[in-house]
């Protein structure tokens, strides 16, 4: 299985060993934190991707930049009627993955999202947290895509 | 009370913000934010409101049902909620939860509630004052209801089925796309497990949202009667049951229905499509429209 990047590993590891409070002041600390990870003035992207859901999760861009290096760099904006978890996801994810390679983040397991929300918080309607790093992959992949297809 | 609220044929189960403003310091309120956002009470709420989770606090959590008498009288108690206590609710999701909290509250009888005009996000909007304090109210004693009385405002599968038989009105409150049976599930929500689309053969199809404006609030009684009776050929004695896929969006439509327009018989079938699209044989209507 693929291993996840260090700084994710970080912030399960930081979750595991707190208590049911602190975690979710932590969450809420990351979504309070989720603003920053729009784009900022003069950034440029290879893809740009925001779909609005007609009638609940609002409005989610992804924008990705992949460097010289093949380093991914994420931008994300979100609606305001975007769950807290969510937006807590959103930074935990752009902190994580961004200079990651693209293969990092498509093959990146998900099974960290419960070792970071804690069993009290997952559940059905919650996982809409799983919604971003999809919709991050899928970015990757149309990059992948286009990458075979311009060496092709 | 504004003019619109006192239009309605049970104003008394309505409040604005205006008036929730006026009366945080009253001792005899509740205010209970319940919401669909597991995080969002923490991130803030209105200044003495306890929190509710819809899940947790009001779900049996082993079998599908809601919980028992003792168990109401037990969460009651501890958020300092006597049977004279009103108690006030509102929440995201132009108030989905706290429609749903406040149908479970009529489960075990308690009367004395109202839903805020808005919920959350008209309260937000104004601008107006929220704490990340958590009130501490005094534990007070909530005698346990005898019963929970289903019968009058929920209805359990084989009672839709009957009622689909009889060909008596039904709301499916789900989105378009639902109705048709193109997708078993909201946009971007998860898959809540439901094998088939559709749905129950002779349902009206009539969203949630109809019945809200886009701030929240609930339409004006005029509205509400050209969409509901006008519209779906409703009548105030008709004996309707209203569904979605769980039954959050439907304690909403139940709402509407029944304290809004003064619908003398409606219920909430909470099994509602995770359970009709699940059930061997249940009979299942397409359409494209």
């Amino acid at each position: 299985m693929a291993e996840h990047p260090q700084a994710l590993k970080d912030i399960i590891d930081l979750c595991a060993g707190l208590a049911e409070s602190e975690r979710r002041e932590m969450l809420i600390s990351f979504a309070d934190g989720a603003a920053r990870q729009a784009p900022q003035p003069g950034e440029s992207f290879d893809l740009e991707d925001t779909r609005k859901d007609e009638e609940c999760t609002d409005t989610v861009g992804v924008f990705l930049r992949i460097d010289d290096g093949r380093r991914c760099h994420f931008r994300i904006t979100l609606g305001p009627q975007v769950q807290t978890l969510t937006r807590a996801m959103t930074t935990i994810l752009c902190q994580s993955f961004n200079g990651a390679s693209p293969e990092t983040v498509l093959d990146a397991p998900a099974d960290f999202v419960p070792q970071i929300v804690g069993a009290e918080l997952v559940r059905l309607r919650s996982q809409t947290v799983y919604y971003v790093l999809g919709r991050m992959k899928s970015a990757v992949k149309v990059w992948l895509n286009r990458e075979r297809a311009a060496s092709a | 009370m504004n003019e619109k609220i006192a239009a309605y044929a049970h104003p008394d189960v309505l409040v604005s913000t205006d008036w929730l403003a006026s009366h945080l310091d009253d001792p005899s309120l509740r205010i209970i934010e319940s919401n669909e956002d597991v995080l969002l009470y923490d991130t803030g709420h209105v200044p003495g409101a306890v929190h509710i989770d819809w899940r947790r606090d009001l779900n049996d959590q082993t079998v599908r049902d809601y919980i028992g008498p003792e168990q109401f009288a037990r969460l009651c108690s501890a958020h300092g909620i006597t049977p004279d206590t009103k108690v006030v609710f509102y929440g995201d999701k132009s108030n989905w939860w706290a429609t749903y909290a406040f149908w479970v509250f009529q489960l075990f009888g308690h009367r004395n509630a109202a839903v805020v005009d808005g919920g959350r996000a008209k309260w937000v909007a104004e601008n107006r004052t929220l704490t990340r304090e958590i009130p501490k109210p005094a534990t007070a004693v909530y005698p346990q209801p005898a019963a929970r009385n289903d019968a009058a405002i929920r209805a359990f599968y084989h009672e839709t089925l009957a009622h689909m038989q009889a060909a008596k009105p039904m709301v499916d409150v789900r989105s378009p796309g639902e109705f048709r049976g193109e997708v078993t599930h909201m946009p971007e929500y998860p898959q809540e497990g439901v094998l088939r689309g559709g749905h129950i053969p002779g349902a009206h199809s009539c969203p949630w949202a109809t019945a809200a404006n886009p701030d929240g609030t609930f339409k004006s009684i005029d509205d509400l009667r050209a969409i509901y009776q006008s519209g779906l050929g409703l009548n105030p004695a008709d004996d309707i049951i209203a569904y979605c896929r769980i039954g959050e969006r439907s304690s909403h439509t139940w709402f509407v229905l029944t304290y809004l327009l003064g619908f003398s018989s409606v219920r909430n079938y909470d099994g509602s499509w995770t359970e009709w699209g699940n059930m061997v044989r249940s009979p299942i209507e397409r359409s494209t429209t």
